[in-house]
């Protein structure tokens, strides 16, 4: 009883989100009307609006909401730290390197996307080689992640001070996590590895679960380095998959799992799926958001999940006291 | 039936010995009481039987098998181990958390069955827990925190329990909860094998003691035979007294203060 209604409650927000998301933009389009246009009614170019900007751009929202969201919960579970999130081991860093380089020469969207795939998966790499040599604990992870970090944000600054200002404007543009340029003919592939890396998560939900109470207690009852291990790569393809697809979009995989873990308790069963869910729906209404804020130009969603993300936190954070 | 065969082992950490020439024999009905000074290698000892550290030479033997050849799974169902410290305690219910006990018998993604709800009902009932089965960890008291570890490690259904000073920082009640619990679980046949700061408690519970002192085995038997001032003061390097306690006729040990010792 009590379940069913959770799965209605889950379906009807879901709904309201999407009712929504393709509602919003340059053009106010009632949901109705939208909802219409979606299925063959309305006029052309309301269709066209619904069918190939607002949809595939929802979608991307979405994906790239739930992967951010998951890596951002298997992290924490994973470090035992409340303030990991998806880029604390480098990802980013990565990313925005391999990225910035490719814009600043010129190279097209393409080679864009390949080199931020590339740099993120170098610097995952990277940090996985230097923990590795300390018994891959989570502070010799955490340690090595920001370090790193630290020395490609240098070297994104580097290129900066050399590149031509309105390549700079361009970097910079991605590096706010811009879904404008979101690339859509690398969604269905990359959506669906998404749902796939979800997926995965979930068979580790257990040991996830005992995982939060440390290597020592984790190992005693069987779980294996090798988990440990699985769990970081599926999080740092997730967190890579994310960048790649929509550019540096801080704070969904902060706060999505830590009000997940308010809101639902300590469980990865469920965690796991609301993370997914709850990430997507904020990231696809904040972009939903910040197209239609400003009246001529788009506000980049990694700025509206800041803003929004944050000022959420501070609330929950002040009415609910010092609950964990 | 051996619970653990230990021969000639050294170990310790770069390079350095902690422990040296250590052979010992744990059979399955014992109820084994480690104890010894700060730093004297216990917890060396507890590292080794539980696999986390390798021995830089000698053997160890696990239940007829060598340690190091068993998975972490395999390991799992047959060792519960209770650490000292619990890193991170999280809102989890008492039912959950025994219930992780239990992962070691499914496959990993599976969630707990009927038969595994029996068992952790059964080991919540058996520490005598059964009214906090609902509440969350982060809301009890260290001594019941102490208790539902004990309880999961009884629902992971293992012939040897390895604890490491598990009374340690808890009120005398709790303690004697504690250890009448593990009282219980070697008469149910388990083999128990603790590290104990407690003199009195290891005397009072356990029927084999293992003193180690400066790296090797100082004494090793029955409490009555080993518990004497002579090899209590030899390991400790402090004046004692040993004397009966009333009730268990187990040796009692007294420290004598220096102002006294000087009298």
């Amino acid at each position: 009883m009590k379940r069913s209604l959770a799965v209605i409650g889950i379906i009807a927000a879901l709904a309201a989100v999407f009712a929504l998301c393709i509602s919003l933009g340059a053009t106010f389009i009632p949901p109705h009307t939208a909802l219409a246009a979606l299925i063959g009614g309305g006029d052309s170019t309301e269709r066209l609006i619904i069918a190939t900007l607002r949809v595939p751009r929802m979608l991307m929202a979405f994906a790239v909401g739930a992967a951010l969201s998951v890596s951002g919960l298997l992290y924490q579970a994973l470090f035992r730290n409340p303030l990991a999130d998806p880029y604390t081991i480098g990802t980013a860093g990565g990313a925005a390197l391999g990225a910035t380089v490719a814009i600043c020469l010129s190279l097209g969207a393409g080679a864009v996307t390949a080199a931020a795939f590339a740099g993120s998966l170098a610097a995952v790499i990277a940090v996985n080689a230097l923990a590795a040599r300390r018994g891959f604990s989570s502070v010799s992870l955490i340690v090595a992640g920001i370090a790193l970090s630290f020395i490609l944000s240098s070297a994104v600054m580097l290129v900066f001070s050399v590149a031509r200002p309105q390549l700079v404007h361009k970097a910079l543009m991605w590096l706010m996590g811009d879904l404008s340029i979101a690339r859509y003919a690398l969604l269905p592939p990359l959506g669906a590895l998404v749902a796939l890396l979800i997926a995965g998560a979930m068979v580790f939900h257990r040991r996830l679960d005992i995982l939060s109470f440390g290597p020592a207690f984790a190992r005693a009852l069987g779980v294996s380095p090798a988990a440990v291990k699985n769990i970081f790569w599926l999080s740092a393809l997730l967190a890579a998959l994310a960048v790649t697809l929509a550019g540096v979009i801080g704070f969904v995989g902060l706060i999505v799992p830590h009000i997940m873990r308010r809101s639902l308790g300590p469980a990865h069963r469920l965690l796991i799926p609301a993370s997914a869910l709850g990430g997507g729906c904020l990231l696809a209404l904040c972009d939903a958001l910040g197209r239609s804020i400003l009246p001529l130009s788009e506000v980049p969603a990694g700025v509206m999940t800041g803003f929004f993300g944050g000022m959420f936190f501070l609330v929950l954070f002040a009415t609910r006291g010092d609950a964990r | 039936m051996i619970a653990y065969e230990i021969g000639a082992v050294e170990a310790g950490y770069r390079g350095t010995n902690v422990l040296e020439g250590i052979s010992v024999r744990i059979h399955a009905d014992d109820f084994l009481g480690v104890i010894g000074p700060n730093g004297a290698g216990k917890s060396t000892l507890l590292k080794l039987l539980t696999g986390n550290l390798r021995p830089s030479a000698g053997t160890i033997a696990f239940r007829g098998r060598a340690l190091a050849a068993y998975t972490e799974r395999e390991l799992a169902r047959e060792l519960a181990v209770v650490h000292q410290h619990i890193e991170n305690v999280l809102p989890f219910t008492v039912e959950e958390f025994v219930t992780m006990g239990r992962f070691p018998h499914r496959r990993p993604w599976e969630i707990a069955r009927e038969d595994d709800h029996a068992a952790v009902a059964a080991a919540i009932e058996s520490v005598g827990i059964a009214g906090l089965a609902r509440r969350p960890l982060t809301e009890l008291s260290g001594g019941e925190l102490q208790l539902a570890r004990i309880a999961l490690a009884l629902a992971q259904d293992c012939g040897v329990i390895l604890l490491d000073e598990p009374t340690s920082f808890l009120d005398i009640a709790h303690a004697v909860r504690i250890m009448d619990a593990l009282h219980g679980m070697h008469r149910r046949g388990k083999t128990i094998i603790t590290v104990l700061h407690d003199i009195n408690t290891a005397a009072d519970y356990c029927t084999r003691i293992v003193g180690i002192g400066g790296g090797r085995i100082a004494f090793d038997g029955p409490p009555a035979a080993v518990l004497t001032y002579e090899n209590l003061e030899a390991l400790y390097g402090t004046t004692c007294i040993v004397y009966d306690n009333a009730v268990t006729k187990k040796p009692h040990v007294f420290t004598v203060p220096e102002y006294a010792r000087r009298g």
